[in-house]
């Protein structure tokens, strides 16, 4: 098990993320709500909306996308571990920082300099939704893309931050102690 | 002027050995008869007239790029080109649907005589030249089925509340018609007409509504198709990749094209009767809307194109160009043709 | 072989070696299609090879996330993972497990089975893997571990069940493969209702047979009640309530009510009002819930992402032209073309996932097919139970990723890998059967639409 050190830098955006994620997780009642509200809507009055069935949409975008960086703060996501179980904790440090820098962070640059300009294009444009009474604003759903994005390259430099912490103690990392847990590198726990 | 000539030439011909490899995304499947597969007609004729100097590869729908975003891609020269509806741009460009599919719009050669003698040609590319992409008529179908419903539909007060799947221009008008209009996906109709979930549902030309089914789960076959009186399908090429070409390209591309629309327009038109013969067998009864429920069907789309003109410099000005045509146009229109029914 | 095709391959291997470093799958998807992007403009700016991918082509990857944001069919995902984790942290499928569990006390594997049968009547609600797998996870694996089930067995079990899913009707895999073959998906649907029944049946067979010749695989439970009066009246207490959510969902799918991403939403509504109703619903479960809806969504959706970003790469270098071409260059006889094609699916789903097989093949061999005479829905079901296998194969088996993704501490991709091979020998089984007796396919669709 490889337990990073925190720094100044990740123990706040770690911790803010957490808060947040949390928060924003409320978005799931609010999407079964909308759900629920439409199918009662259509089958007993006969009222179906078109801008019900692209709010669960949105919402849905926005709980995803955001959830990508609550997901990366908890280290949720999935690591074929068939190999990575028997390397060292440096070992498992070193992958980690290769795999930053040169996967997870120009994946990242990738989808940012995508996802401005298709923003900037519907935003520019005005553009709405093409389906008859559909929801105004396009460029705002579009924009979570980047916005998330951008989040998450965020938690990516935080937890890089930790890697270069363990592996070099720079930056320095900090006693955290109980105010902001350290997570495990991996959620297994070592063999009883 | 020999030695002027001279001096031209090798720069025709070095421009002329190019080679031309798009790949086209398209909004169709192309195995859809008439809706899609007029796509392979122009990219095999363009083959063959350069001797493969010119190959549009074409790239089935959702493989490269979202259909929705066909255009937008083009646009950013993320592909060179693509073949779609261009009303699938509506959401930015509120006039697609009077040059791609418009309720109670133009026959099918009244929107190719408006769109190559009747300035058609130079508003639709006016309305794109701003987004950087280049237009070109690629193919167009006559009137799709006004629709497949679970039950009758007598009167006015049968949309009250109706469940149906819609899109476009045609589904604002059912919802001031009170019907109870959605966007289901795709995928979902089938299932949701079957059990219920909803009562009706648009689609295509008979031949692809078959293919998917809707014949088996939904007896009543509705006509004449008043939201969609012709369906146009345009090859997009970037601007700056069509600027760049050299005369002959764009001329062979425009022929292929010429011809991929009254290819597709006579293909489309060929396959519908045998397919129709067919559905008695199944329980299908064709029907046609009675006059009154036309009348008012078309009553609320002028309302809606009115006010979508109101909002829409571009709309306003497409909508008037084809409407003084047509006003010509039917002169002849009202004389020339033998009345059918007497 | 092209310069593309070499590259093709690079980056197809690349994937492989790179996910067993352990770096997370999505990232290790996303971050190839970067660099094999920039290989790509090397190999053609610097050494004047014909690739054709550049950044303006792999910005596209922008418009195909919007492609699965706009996606409302996806809307479902989150609400069976809610449903799940609302039955699991209240209580509610412990209890019905447990109660399960009396029933069948007496049979070894009992609980394992009981999964299964879940899985089956949860796979004619949704079609989405992800969210049977996660919600089958949480009802049943704490239970079975608690039992001391070896893990494998209830790691393959889970697996195996959640992605009949994906066979059994309603489908989003037989909607895009009607759809690109342009036939109906009535047919299609109901084509493949029997073999996702029989696969089911063949699981519980094993199931049984198993723990019956090797019974510490699937013990029985300790302190084991007889079944009398009193036992069944607690039973149906325990049971009734699941059982009613579980009809909710399907009958509102099948009375028309609700299309099936609503029914998901009815679902996970359904489940919050039973633990209300039980009282187990207090702010820290809800909280518990809903933040662990998000995390496990969002594994899932990231691996789409990248997955999405990197089939465009693998496209854009002519990964698919590399895979038609060897497709057909196979010399056999027609029997042998089917069989062949069959065979070489089940390869390529060890490595790729079905949309992209879907994608990439069944346009190319189903013409081929209709051609020599087949019955074109018994052969889209039998690639279809192929595609379905290719979630269970490792090395890239997503139904393995999202099961590790909510499995208990201590499961590891390892021990998920093995647990799913007798399955996937199970697969093949059903998948022979189905060939060689073609009515369990298109006997239903003939009754139903007198087609065929
Ligand atoms: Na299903
Ligand atoms: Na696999």
């Amino acid at each position: 098990m490889l337990i990073l050190p925190h720094t100044a830098f990740s123990a706040w955006v770690e911790c803010q993320v957490r808060t947040w994620g949390q928060r924003l997780s409320w978005i799931w009642i609010l999407l079964l709500g909308v759900i629920v509200l439409n199918v009662i809507m259509r089958y007993l009055f006969a009222e179906g909306r078109i801008e019900f069935e692209e709010i669960q949409w949105h919402l849905y975008s926005f709980g995803f996308l955001f959830g990508l960086s609550f997901a990366y703060v908890s280290d949720s996501h999935i690591r074929v571990d068939v190999v990575r179980e028997k390397l060292s904790p440096d070992t498992r440090a070193w992958v980690e920082l290769y795999g930053i820098l040169l996967l997870l962070l120009p994946f990242i640059l990738l989808v940012l300099v995508s996802a401005i300009p298709f923003v900037q294009y519907s935003w520019a444009n005005s553009e709405v939704s093409q389906a008859p009474g559909g929801l105004p604003l396009r460029w705002l759903v579009k924009g979570l893309l980047p916005l998330s994005f951008l989040l998450l390259l965020i938690v990516t430099l935080a937890r890089l931050s930790r890697v270069m912490a363990f592996l070099f103690g720079f930056p320095a990392g900090i006693d955290d102690g109980s105010a902001s847990p350290t997570e495990p590198l991996s959620q297994q726990e070592p063999p009883p | 002027r020999d030695g002027a000539e001279q001096a031209v030439r090798p720069v025709d011909e070095a421009a002329v050995v190019a080679s031309i490899h798009w790949r086209i995304p398209v909004a169709f499947g192309t195995n859809l008869p008439a809706l899609g597969d007029n796509i392979l007609y122009v990219a095999d004729s363009l083959k063959a007239a350069t001797a493969e100097r010119i190959s549009l590869q074409v790239f089935e729908p959702g493989m490269l790029i979202p259909v929705f975003s066909i255009t937008e891609g083009v646009r950013d020269r993320k592909i060179e080109a693509g073949y779609t509806w261009l009303g699938y741009d509506a959401g930015k460009i509120p006039a697609t649907p009077l040059v791609s599919a418009v309720p109670f719009g133009m026959e099918p050669w009244e929107f190719t005589a408006w769109y190559y003698e009747g300035g058609g040609r130079a508003l639709t590319d006016e309305l794109y030249a701003p987004h950087n992409v280049q237009p070109i008529l690629c193919g167009i179908i006559g009137p799709e089925t006004a629709g497949w419903f679970r039950k009758p539909i007598d009167s006015l007060e049968d949309f009250q509340g109706l469940k149906i799947r819609f899109a476009g221009l045609g589904g604002i008008v059912l919802q001031e018609l009170g019907a109870s209009v959605t966007m289901i996906p795709g995928g979902e109709i089938f299932q949701a007409l079957e059990k219920g979930a909803i009562d009706a549902t648009e689609f295509s030309l008979p031949v692809v509504d078959q293919q998917l089914g809707f014949d088996r789960v939904a007896k009543f076959n509705y006509f004449p198709g008043w939201h969609q009186t012709f369906t146009a399908a345009h090859l997009v090429v970037n601007r700056d990749v069509w600027q760049a070409l050299p005369d002959q390209d764009r001329a062979l591309i425009d022929m292929a094209c010429t011809a991929g629309v009254i290819r597709n327009l006579s293909k489309g038109e060929a396959l519908q009767g045998a397919v129709m013969a067919g559905f008695a067998a199944k329980g299908v009864s064709p029907r046609k809307f009675p006059l009154p429920i036309l009348r008012e069907l078309k009553k609320v789309t002028d309302k809606v194109l009115d006010e979508e003109a109101r909002k829409d410099p571009a709309f306003a000005r497409i909508r008037a160009s084809q409407q003084a045509f047509l006003e010509t146009y039917q002169n002849w229109k009202s004389h020339a043709y033998l009345p059918r029914d007497f | 072989m092209s310069a593309g095709d070499v590259l093709s391959v690079l980056m197809f291997v690349s994937f492989i070696v790179l996910i067993f470093t352990g770096f997370p799958v999505a990232w290790v998807l996303g971050g190839l299609a970067v660099i094999f992007t920039a290989i790509g403009i090397i190999a053609r700016v610097d050494f004047n090879l014909p690739v054709f991918v550049n950044w303006d082509y792999s910005t596209l990857v922008a418009d195909r996330i919007w492609d699965v944001m706009n996606n409302w069919v996806l809307v479902a995902l989150p609400m069976f993972v809610f449903m799940g984790l609302m039955l699991d942290r209240s209580g509610i499928a412990q209890r019905l497990m447990t109660n399960f569990a009396r029933l069948f006390g007496g049979v070894r594997g009992g609980m394992a089975v009981t999964v299964a049968l879940i899985g089956i009547l949860l796979a004619a609600s949704t079609g989405i893997i992800g969210a049977s797998v996660v919600l089958l996870a949480l009802l049943g694996l704490p239970q079975m571990q608690a039992l001391g089930y070896k893990p494998e067995l209830a790691a393959g079990t889970v697996c195996a069940v959640g992605t009949l899913g994906i066979l059994i009707p309603p489908s989003i895999m037989l909607v895009l493969m009607a759809d690109r073959l342009a036939m109906p998906v009535g047919d299609l649907f109901l084509g493949a209702l029997f073999p996702g029944l029989l696969l089911g049946s063949l699981f519980v067979c094993f199931i049984l047979g198993y723990a019956w010749l090797v019974p510490e695989v699937a013990p029985v439970p300790a302190n084991r009640q007889p079944v009398n009066r009193a036992v069944l009246a607690d039973l149906g207490s325990a049971i009734l309530p699941p059982a009613l959510l579980i009809f909710a969902v399907l009958g509102s799918i099948f009375f028309g009510v609700a299309t099936p991403t609503e029914a998901a939403g009815v679902g996970a509504f359904g489940a919050t009002v039973l633990a209300w109703m039980n009282r187990q619903l207090d702010g820290e479960v809800f909280a518990q819930v809903l933040a662990e809806t998000t995390r496990t969504t969002a594994y899932i959706f990231a691996i789409f992402i990248g997955a999405t970003a990197y089939s465009l790469v693998l496209r854009g270098l002519g990964g698919d032209e590399l895979i038609a071409s060897l497709l057909k260059g196979l010399p056999f006889g027609p029997t042998g073309i089917v069989v062949a094609i069959l065979f070489f699916t089940f390869l390529l789903g060890f490595f790729l996932d079905w949309i992209e097989i879907s994608l990439i093949i069944l346009p190319l061999v189903g013409p081929v097919v209709i051609e020599l005479g087949f019955n074109i829905v018994w052969f889209t079901v039998l690639f279809a139970v192929c595609l379905q296998t290719s979630f269970l194969t490792p090395p890239v088996g997503f139904a393995i990723f999202y099961l590790k993704g909510v499995a208990p501490a201590g499961m590891t991709v390892g021990t998920i890998y093995r647990g799913v091979v007798p399955f996937i020998l199970l697969q093949v089984l059903g998948l022979t059967l189905v060939f060689l007796i073609p009515e369990i396919v298109t006997w239903l669709p003939a009754q139903a639409y007198g087609s065929q």
